[in-house]
């Protein structure tokens, strides 16, 4: 197990080697240019070489390529993540703004799907072909076809339009003021929650209806014993580690990747900060942004690994 | 020096008027104020659609960074909010035009202080204008070429600045009445010119309180503000939110109060149905127009009959009706915003390629003139926008439409920004690309500067030798009338050789509840931001 865990630890370093020089690479070349853009503005500006050649030299991207990326790389390896290009401020302090936010949202999302699918896709399992169902299937489809933003615009226009009322702009963090924190989280959360909920219920009902179609759980229908032992000792455990897998990679994703949702409610996370950054081409955000996204990918990955020997004891980590 | 003004008598009228000019900052807006009597107390909740990218207005011309910053900081001279275009003094008292026209004195009011207590004197003025005229190497400044008449900037006293020319301008005063011309302290950009890009230091109404990127950006009262009992709301708040029906929302909510850019009409009027009389929208002309870049170096866009095909393809008028309900974009014009006093009058304009009133009429001649061209069967282009739906894209998708009508094929392909300001100004790698032309005020010098050869500005890459004669002596025309012909003549000529395609002139809505008294909405997002006379009629 040891071996295994550091094994895995090791891999972390060549994987997230890797993520840095892709996500470096990319961003040189991809059109556009940093400089076009901070002096340009929204419309076009009156711009002279001279000063975009001075602005480069500042911003500290006029030099070269390999530079530029043992720069970068000799700062990661300090903590130090570098410098917005828009803002001047220390990367580290921006992502500090945003990650309480962001990990708000993706824990209390994790909750509400796993509180919600793992019962429902159990029953939907269980009660396979009845009205139940039938009824947790329609509602999982939907949440599974319908985009989150879509419903997250219905529901503060559901808000508005009925009471008059709509969430807070800004976000409070819980620890300052619970009630405010409430008022703004519950509606991204319920709407995020909707949407994964809907996929780890289907996918909870799969699996299980797979297992309770094993020999060993026809064994234990033979042997007399109750329903509830059978689904929940015998069959849910085994049914539990592609959820498991799943829960895992959707929670990763959470953290950066609710661009849309963060748009709507207004909330200032990770997700909305990566896409400003790779719109404004601020190399450093973006590049400190996917690396501590894929670093939070690995991790979570590996923790979800570490977890199957619980819910199968069979599995050995070598 | 008014006498010798009269005496000479050649300078023209423009001029000599604005030289006897004798603004009071606290006069001029206490002439207007409303029969009601201000409240004091309250914090503005407001909406913005963006950050800025940062919080210097010399170096930005986006309106996320002036709306923020504008109530923090003082300015030279300003558009009076209540009577556009006049131009009013804001740390200025009063100022006269040498009858030569080389020569601009100011006078700077005395006692007003910046943020951290130091005084603000003629010193300061000339700094900031030094940083904005003659930047030095290293400090951008991205409108310093509205300034190439400018010699040098003196400050003799404290209490005096003087601008010298090089040749007499026509838009001098315009552009020193500039809202993005805020004034810093001398001992700030002494140490560092880009100081101001992440830091805030001025002697405006509102004092900086906190920013918080992506989310909200606040301004506090402040009390030592030098007009005299302003301004009367304890402070300001914007609301960061890129989405649209968000924005909306929150207006309808009540969790903020005003828009100052703009809302679609069908957002609009949600929330006139909605709130009723809780609200108002005050809808007013914009200076600013969406129209479209042809590549004048590319085949086949370097033949004119070519560029005026195209132009005659776009049925501008039924553009404006359909147009502007979506988008705002309504007013068919040429270069200069109509119903200004530089717009070409309705019978010049129609009498141009693209501004004819019968549509069949103008598609009939432009499939003539793509025949006899060599492309009777109609051409395929290529129209590059920026992915921004609002009204960018509303906008190409009409043209394209417009165009199959006349047998022109048209790819769209919207670009995001970066890649979009990289093809368009930087590289020129395009055929025909979506350019909107957005300024402070309806000031020929700064509208008409993009068609000179050379310019950055001027996307499509063209080069006449008459425009850039027509651009340059219209600049220096200090007669009004005579700039005017000039400048009438500039549009018809860019018009006629259809260098650049006008489409439509935008209108604004600015909707806000109806307790926020005493903000009157001009042309432009850009001005009337400094918030001192706005008060909340309840909290």
């Amino acid at each position: 197990m040891r071996t295994y865990v550091a094994k895995r630890l090791l891999l972390i370093v060549p994987t997230l080697l890797g993520v840095a020089s892709l996500v470096f690479v990319i961003m040189r070349v991809i059109p556009g240019d940093v400089t076009l853009l901070i002096l340009g503005g929204d419309q076009a500006g009156r711009i002279d070489p001279a000063q975009i050649v001075a602005l480069k030299r500042r911003l500290g991207i006029d030099q070269p390529l390999l530079v530029q990326f043992w720069t970068w790389l000799w700062g990661v390896l300090r903590f130090d993540f570098g410098t917005s290009l828009w803002t001047g401020r220390p990367v580290v302090e921006e992502l500090l703004i945003r990650l309480p936010l962001s990990l708000e949202l993706a824990f209390a999302a994790t909750m509400v799907s796993v509180l919600i699918a793992i019962p429902f896709g159990m029953l939907s399992a269980v009660r396979q072909d009845t009205w139940v169902d039938y009824l947790i299937r329609v509602i999982s489809i939907g949440g599974l076809a319908i985009p989150s933003f879509w419903v997250g615009i219905l529901v503060i226009l559901f808000l508005v339009l009925w009471f008059g009322w709509g969430p807070p702009l800004e976000f409070t963090p819980p620890w300052v003021d619970p009630w405010a924190n409430f008022q703004q989280m519950v509606w991204p959360v319920a709407t995020v929650g909707y949407r994964y909920a809907a996929v780890t219920t289907r996918m909870t009902r799969s699996t299980l209806l797979e297992v309770l179609r094993e020999d060993y759980i026809r064994t234990a229908w033979a042997k007399g014993l109750r329903e509830r032992a059978i689904v929940i000792r015998h069959a849910l455990k085994n049914a539990m580690l592609p959820v498991i897998t799943l829960i895992g990679t959707e929670f990763a994703f959470l953290i950066g990747g609710l661009v849309v949702t963060e748009t709507v409610f207004t909330l200032n996370g990770i997700g909305r900060f990566v896409v400003d950054a790779v719109a404004h081409r601020d190399y450093p955000v973006v590049q400190a942004l996917v690396f501590l996204i894929a670093f939070g990918f690995v991790i979570v990955n590996l923790l979800v690994d570490l977890t199957y020997a619980w819910f199968d004891p069979r599995i050995r980590y070598r | 020096m008014a006498s010798r003004i009269r005496r000479r008598g050649t300078l023209i009228t423009i001029v000599a008027s604005v030289a006897l000019v004798t603004a009071s900052v606290a006069a001029s807006p206490a002439a207007v104020q409303a029969a009601e009597t201000g409240r004091r107390g309250g914090v503005l909740l407001a909406l913005i659609g963006a950050d800025p990218p940062s919080l210097d207005p010399h170096q930005e011309s986006t309106f996320a960074n002036l709306q923020l910053v504008a109530p923090l900081y003082g300015t030279l001279l300003q558009l009076d909010p209540y009577d556009y275009p006049k131009i009013i003094g804001d740390v200025a008292t009063e100022w006269k035009v040498a009858p030569d026209g080389l020569s601009y004195t100011f006078k700077i009011r005395q006692g007003i202080r910046f943020h951290d207590g130091s005084p603000l004197t003629a010193a300061d003025l000339k700094a900031t204008y030094d940083k904005i005229v003659f930047p030095p190497a290293g400090v951008l400044s991205i409108r310093k070429n509205a300034y190439t008449a400018v010699a040098s900037v003196e400050a003799p006293d404290p209490s005096t600045l003087v601008f010298k020319l090089k040749f007499p301008s026509a838009s001098l005063l315009a552009n020193l009445a500039s809202p993005w011309n805020v004034i810093y302290p001398k001992k700030y950009l002494d140490k560092d010119p880009n100081y101001f890009k992440t830091n805030v230091m001025g002697s405006g109404p509102f004092k900086f309180k906190s920013y918080t990127r992506g989310a909200t950006f606040e301004g506090e009262r402040n009390p030592d503000y030098f007009v005299k009992d302003r301004p009367y709301l304890d402070g300001y708040k914007f609301f960061i939110s890129p989405e649209t029906s968000v924005r909306a929302a929150a207006i309808r909510s009540g969790r903020a109060y005003i828009e100052f850019r703009d809302l679609p009409n069908a957002e609009v009027e949600a929330i006139k149905k909605q709130l009723g009389d809780k609200v108002v929208i005050q809808t007013t002309p914009m200076t600013g127009q969406f129209g479209i870049a042809i590549n004048n170096t590319a085949k086949p866009f370097n033949d004119v009959r070519v560029r005026k095909a195209l132009t005659l393809g776009l049925d501008r008028y039924t553009a404006g009706r359909v147009l502007y309900g979506i988008t705002g974009l309504k007013l068919v014009g040429g270069l200069m915003r109509p119903g200004s006093e530089w717009a070409l009058p309705d019978v010049d304009l129609q009498r141009l390629p693209g501004f004819w009133k019968d549509a069949e009429k103008s598609r009939a001649e432009a499939k003539r003139l793509l025949a006899e061209a060599g492309y009777p069967n109609g051409l395929k282009v290529v129209l590059k926008n920026r992915n921004v739906k609002l009204p960018y894209q509303d906008f190409a998708v009409f043209a394209i439409q417009e165009w199959r009508k006349i047998g022109i094929e048209v790819e769209h392909r919207p670009l995001e920004t970066a890649a979009w300001f990289n093809d368009g100004q930087n590289t020129g790698n395009f055929e025909l690309i979506i350019a909107p032309t957005v300024e402070y005020m309806d000031e020929p010098d700064q509208f008409l500067g993009r068609y000179v050869t050379g310019s950055t500005q001027n996307w499509g890459r063209y080069s006449d030798p008459r425009l850039d004669d027509l651009f340059s002596r219209q600049a220096r025309a200090l007669d009004h009338a005579e700039r005017q012909k000039l400048v009438g003549e500039l549009q018809k000529l860019v018009l006629e050789n259809v260098y650049y395609m006008p489409g439509l002139w935008w209108m604004r809505n600015v909707v806000h509840w109806a307790k926020v008294k005493n903000y009157v909405a001009p042309p432009s997002h850009y001005t009337n931001q400094k918030l001192q006379d706005v008060w909340l009629a309840e909290d």
